[in-house]
């Protein structure tokens, strides 16, 4: 390993063309010539793409011919290639973190397509940025540790079930929890499920008894995860259960709490008897409805997209759909009209439904959320602006469309599992598109409406999608950490108070008794790096691996030098 | 890594070696994926832009904002508007600021020895039990109670760092510390009797008639 002597360093800068999206708006040469004239820089080379095949062997080759013992890639951004080039490192011999990104594309050429001279002096000071930072890289090694094989799943939903037979197929112990007394979740109020039509309590409990039966799975009702500790391969769960209080040791947890319909009380005059919720619709369509029935209104978007709940509940404009065509299977000379904001009927098969529901005369209006639909006596009152003017709609049933909500407790759930939850209290994946399923806390995944409004064939492949990530670790045994965590760099100066103990977010560091007294203790495979202990220590005993105060100066030194 | 890891402390450093202006720029609250560091990194900054009140230097030169990573035209905004501001301001010390850029170097030691030292950390980092839990004795602050004692706090720090900066040049009496640094002499003589207890300075010598006072130097 290369000693961390300034002499000793030697790094190689590749600097990457992406095409034409970054050397259309960069001047390359200059960059090129410039990266030469950094310090310790000992070789420099352009690529039409780093990335590729070609790219990645010259980097490999410099690193040996060239005897690099650092190297920087000026190209786009670490959250996609990051990881490549890393391993090309190690595969050339090289510690795979004495290696650093420095983007000149997303934030750099994208973002200053005009402005050839200006960006390409911004692209040099970013490169001269990363190579000071990298000439203070230090080796590190990656993180091992075991996996318990037994999965928890809170929330015994068709999400949740889904990916519970999913594990437990694949040989996997799995604990289920539900809070309330029987499996099933939200299928168990519902009647059939468009766009198939299928029966929603076959589904229900087709998936039940498979769940219920399972020689691996346990399931306990009536019950809550109450405390979680630990990290992952090594989580502990306290559950209650009605039996009295359960510890479990676990290698994963999947969340599948779901969602909750908004009651719109105080809304369109809702009452439950003749303005009902689409939920209290199909139980009645489930009993069968009144043949005195005959006119039916629906408003979607009923306490949805508004100021409160700006989101869309992506469901329930399907589900005002296939109501409607029940309902004219049900009352065949009844008239159903929809008012709506706009249709969100995403899908091939849901389109399909939508247009079928048109031709069998569903009515839809399109309503102004500045002129809102309004209730008089047992009618409608509805501006419409095609028209333009009001059109009164008399009603036997209303169906107000409300959208799902996350649960009560979310946020506390989220507390207890270290993960996030956004503004509407849904739970928040680790990224968007990268990571859908996963939450950025290790070890943890997501499926289902507890993830955001989902119909049962999303809330299905989720509950699958899940199982399948959280299978990876199970499956392999043990977990490889990224060792860019927090490390106790100076355990003489550290006292023992804790300070950082309570504030770090991951439940990563404890204080523990050693002969020099109470220090503290960096629980590596928790933590994630964020930094905030270091930035809080007063004794400046805490450092993040690659991201130490010594790094950040030098690379703050070199943008102003 | 999070905003949450920005020490306060580097952002003095940043602006010894001459920047004129620093954005932060994080996640808004519960939309972090690092969970509460960007809480973290508010109250720390928040700290340091009132210390830097304090001392003089323009606090706009140091600013927290928030954008998530899907709103360009937002962060565009932040970013525009900032440089916008550092522009007016101009560069550090040359009038947006109630120091001359000769002094700037002092400033900021001053201010990079507050801001890593263990009082002001302490207290931040204690700053969500405060509010919400309370202290040892189990009283807890409302927010303007803590913004108060954090003023305090920053006052009291200073002049200490002032004159442990004014004891690195030599051995002085409290008289002399008070008029160099224009400060009262009791208030110096009431630092330099709790700097005594905590072993950073000592008596050297009595001059005349006043005791000099020198620096312990410190294990680090
Ligand atoms: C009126 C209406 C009509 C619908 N119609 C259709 C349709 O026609 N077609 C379709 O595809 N979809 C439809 N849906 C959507 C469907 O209900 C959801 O897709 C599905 O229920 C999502 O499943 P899930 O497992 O994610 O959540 P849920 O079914 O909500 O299950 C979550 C489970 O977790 C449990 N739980 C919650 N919190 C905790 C906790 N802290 N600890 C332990 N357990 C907990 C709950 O008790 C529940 O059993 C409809 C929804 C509504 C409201
Ligand atoms: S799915 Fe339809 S009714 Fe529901 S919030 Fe979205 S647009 Fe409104």
């Amino acid at each position: 390993m290369p000693a961390n002597k300034s002499d000793d360093i030697r790094i190689g800068v590749f600097i990457c063309h992406c095409g034409s999206n970054i050397a259309g708006y960069l001047d390359m040469e200059a960059l090129g010539s410039y990266a030469e004239s950094l310090p310790h820089v000992a070789f420099v080379q352009r690529n039409l793409y780093t990335c590729s095949e070609g790219g990645i062997n010259e980097i490999k080759k410099a690193i040996g011919e060239k005897n690099l013992n650092r190297v920087v890639v000026a190209s786009c951004t670490p959250r996609t290639h990051e990881p490549l080039f890393r391993s090309s490192c190690a595969e050339a011999g090289l510690n795979p973190y004495l290696f650093e990104m420095v983007n000149i594309r997303d934030q750099c050429s994208w973002v200053h397509m005009q402005e050839r001279e200006d960006g390409t002096s911004k692209a040099k000071d970013l490169i001269r940025m990363g190579v000071a930072k990298a000439a203070l890289l230090e080796p590190q090694n990656p993180i091992m540790s075991e996996v318990t094989p037994r999965a928890m799943i809170i929330g015994g939903g068709i999400a949740g079930m889904t990916a519970a037979l999913a594990l437990a197929n694949r040989g996997y112990e799995v604990v289920v929890v539900e809070r309330s007394d029987r499996l099933g979740g939200m299928l168990l109020n519902l009647n059939k499920l468009g766009p198939s039509m299928a029966d929603a309590a076959e589904l229900a409990e087709k998936t039940v008894k498979a769940v219920s039966c399972h020689p691996k799975i346990t399931v306990f009702t009536g019950s809550s995860v109450t405390g979680v500790q630990g990290f992952i391969g090594k989580y502990s769960a306290d559950i209650e259960t009605p039996a009295g209080a359960k510890k479990i040791d676990l290698g994963v947890i999947i969340v599948a709490t779901g969602a909750r319909n908004l009651v719109p009380a105080g809304l369109f005059q809702y009452e439950g008897e003749k303005i009902v919720t689409q939920l209290e619709l199909e139980t009645r369509l489930k009993k069968g409805l009144a043949s005195s029935l005959k006119d039916f209104v629906m408003i979607q978007c009923v306490g949805a997209r508004n100021e409160e709940r700006p989101y869309c509940s992506r469901i329930c404009c399907q589900t005002a759909v296939k109501n409607a065509l029940l309902i004219r299977e049900q009352a065949p000379g009844s008239k159903v009209t929809i008012l709506y904001r706009d249709m969100q009927m995403y899908g091939v098969e849901n389109e399909e439904m939508f247009r079928d529901s048109k031709a069998r005369g569903i009515r839809y209006v399109n309503y102004d959320p500045e002129k809102p639909p309004r209730v008089e006596g047992s009618s409608v009152v509805v501006y419409n602006a095609l028209l333009g003017r009001e059109m009164k709609l008399p009603f036997d049933l209303l169906a107000l469309s409300t959208p799902l909500l996350s649960q009560e407790d979310s946020d506390e759930t989220g507390k207890l599992l270290r993960v996030p939850v956004d503004e509407n209290g849904f739970f928040l994946e680790g990224h968007v598109k990268l990571k859908p399923l996963d939450f950025a806390t290790d070890g943890v995944f997501l499926c289902g409406s507890a993830r955001f409004p989902a119909n049962v064939r999303e809330a299905v492949a989720q509950g699958l999608g899940a199982a399948s990530r959280a299978s990876i670790p199970l499956s392999k045994g043990s977990v490889v950490v990224e060792p860019i965590i927090s490390v106790l760099a100076n355990e003489d100066a550290c006292r023992g108070c804790g300070l950082c103990v309570a504030l770090c977010p991951y439940g990563a560091l404890e204080i523990h008794k050693t002969e020099k007294g109470r220090k503290v203790r960096v629980i590596d495979v928790a933590c994630k790096g964020c930094g905030v202990c270091a930035a809080t220590c007063y004794q400046h005993a805490l450092t993040i691996n690659s991201f130490t105060d010594d790094q950040i100066e030098a690379q703050i030194g070199a943008f102003l030098g | 890594m999070c905003t949450g890891r920005i020490d306060p402390a580097l952002a003095a450093k940043a602006f010894r070696k001459g920047l004129d202006g620093m954005l932060v720029v994080g996640c808004y609250f519960g939309d972090c994926h690092y969970i509460s560091g960007n809480y973290q990194a508010k109250a720390k900054l928040d700290m340091a832009r009132k210390l830097f009140a304090h001392i003089g230097l323009n606090p706009e030169r140091l600013a927290f904002r928030q954008c998530s990573s899907g709103e360009a035209s937002v962060f565009v905004k932040i970013v525009g508007e900032f440089t916008e501001k550092i522009k007016e301001l101009g560069p550090l010390g040359a009038g947006a600021d109630r120091f001359e850029a000769s002094k700037l170097t002092k400033k900021m030691d001053i201010a990079e020895a507050v801001l890593a030292g263990e009082k002001i950390r302490w207290v931040i980092g204690k700053r969500t039990p405060f509010l919400q839990t309370g202290n040892m004795y189990g009283e807890i602050f409302t927010e303007h109670e803590f913004n108060r004692a954090i003023d305090m706090i920053i006052v009291e720090e200073t002049e200490v760092q002032e004159i442990l900066a004014g004891l690195r040049e030599g051995a002085k009496s409290v008289k002399d510390l008070a008029a160099s640094l224009s400060m009262p002499v009791e208030k110096v003589f009431r630092h330099i009797l709790a700097l005594k207890r905590r072993g950073f300075v000592a008596l050297k010598r009595i001059a005349g008639r006043s005791p000099l006072y020198t620096l312990v130097p410190q294990e680090v």
